[in-house]
């Protein structure tokens, strides 16, 4: 296939990191908006976040294998 | 030889923009300190000019005020003195090291860990690698067993209270997220937890991470397959962990199927993504600063092959224990 479209698909599999970016800010907002409330339980509220935030990551990893799957097995 | 060192040297300022990067950087810098001291010299002058007249109604509360005052701004210059230094340091190192002719690499990034030949047979380097990891947890285990247990006291101090705690919130950790399934299962997610790191950390040493490989982190998520799956029977039995996936709306006994097999294959490529990026980034910024990365891609690795795999071992460990939970319950 040629290499531009490849690189296009690549680029389109990247593209869920916008998803896991936005997910990512509304749970740090989240947060501090937790610790604001209830600062006493900020050390509780910061392992859950770094949690969830390695989950909401996870989404933008997918794509970024693919990306480099895409890359590596078909651009050669 | 002179020639080519110089055209070295002259190929180095054209061709690289850190340098012209860097320098630009070090004239604003060292601008910015001699304005600020200006200014601040002018400050202390204006100040002193009130404090004048003052000193006569509070003399003493002046004397100590401006004494600290005086302190900190003579750390404040020593300390950028030092980074001064460092940056001068920085630069020299890098200049030096851009004088030796080196092959010109390119970027490459592979996959699948390269193919190494030993003893006749065909490894995947990450295997061999990973049997570094596991001698040096062996060995440590084994002169912990020998040298450190044995002297344990009941009142524990230094590296027997790092024992104990790890050990202690490790198994806490298992029976509060799995509930009480025995001493085997914290034992077993300690040693994944503490693999998961090491690979990570050998790779601090120029070796590739044995992690960032797709077929080492598919074994390590058929791992925790297999175990939650011998608790689910354990527990449950045979039959009832069958009974288990068909349990009241039977129509999505595949969906059942389905999430349990897809929770390994996104624990794989979550820890495989996690890993391979942090190595793409390092090698991204080594191939950027050139013979400049000296300093700073020692900063990134400690967060990439250290702070980022604690987190990563972290979220394997706990997926691990859901699905476990998940299997049993």
């Amino acid at each position: 296939m040629e290499l531009g479209l490849i690189a296009i698909g690549a680029a389109l599999s990247v593209m869920t990191g916008v998803g896991a970016g936005i997910g990512m800010g509304i749970a740090t907002s989240k947060a501090v908006e937790a610790v604001a409330r209830q600062p006493e339980a900020s050390g509780k509220i910061n392992t859950m976040l770094l949690i969830g935030l390695a989950l909401t990551e996870s989404t933008a990893i997918y794509g970024f294998i693919t990306a480099l799957i895409i890359l590596f097995t078909m651009g050669g | 030889m002179l020639s080519g060192a110089g055209s070295a040297a002259g190929k180095l300022w054209r061709d690289s923009p850190v340098w012209v990067v860097s320098a630009a950087v070090l004239a604003l810098f060292l601008a910015g300190s001699l304005l600020s001291s200006r200014i601040r010299r002018k400050r202390v002058a204006a100040q002193v000019g009130p404090d004048g007249e003052k000193t006569g109604t509070e003399p003493d509360g002046e004397k100590t005020g401006k004494k600290p005052d005086g302190e900190k701004s003579e750390k404040k210059r020593r300390r950028r003195h030092m980074i001064l230094g460092v940056v001068l340091v920085w630069m020299i190192c890098g200049l030096l090291l851009g004088l030796i002719p080196a092959p010109k690499e390119e970027f490459a990034v592979s996959i699948m860990a390269e193919r190494v030949a030993l003893f006749g047979l065909d490894l995947s380097s990450s295997v061999l690698i990973s049997w570094v990891a596991i001698a040096l947890l062996a060995g440590a285990a084994v002169i912990l067993r020998l040298f450190v247990i044995p002297r344990f006291r009941a009142v524990p101090r230094g590296i027997q209270l790092l024992l104990e705690t790890a050990v202690d919130s490790a198994s806490k950790y298992t029976r509060s997220e799995a509930g009480n399934l025995g001493d085997n299962l914290g034992a077993y997610i300690f040693s994944v937890a503490a693999f998961i790191v090491t690979c990570a950390a050998l790779e601090l040493f120029g070796l590739r991470a044995p992690t960032s490989d797709l077929v080492m982190t598919g074994s390590l998520a058929l791992c925790t397959f297999a175990v939650s799956n011998y608790y689910g029977i354990r527990v449950k039995g045979i039959g009832g962990r069958l009974r288990s996936f068909i349990a009241p709306p039977a129509f999505i006994a595949p969906f059942r199927i389905l999430a349990d097999i897809s929770g390994p294959i996104s624990l794989a490529s979550r820890l495989f993504g996690n890993m391979l990026g942090g190595m793409i980034v390092v090698d991204l910024v080594y191939m950027a600063l050139g013979s400049f990365g000296v300093g700073i891609p020692a900063a990134l690795g400690l967060y990439f092959n250290v702070f980022h795999p604690l987190i990563q071992g972290f979220i394997f460990i706990t997926l691990t224990l859901t699905f476990i939970r998940e299997a049993t319950e």
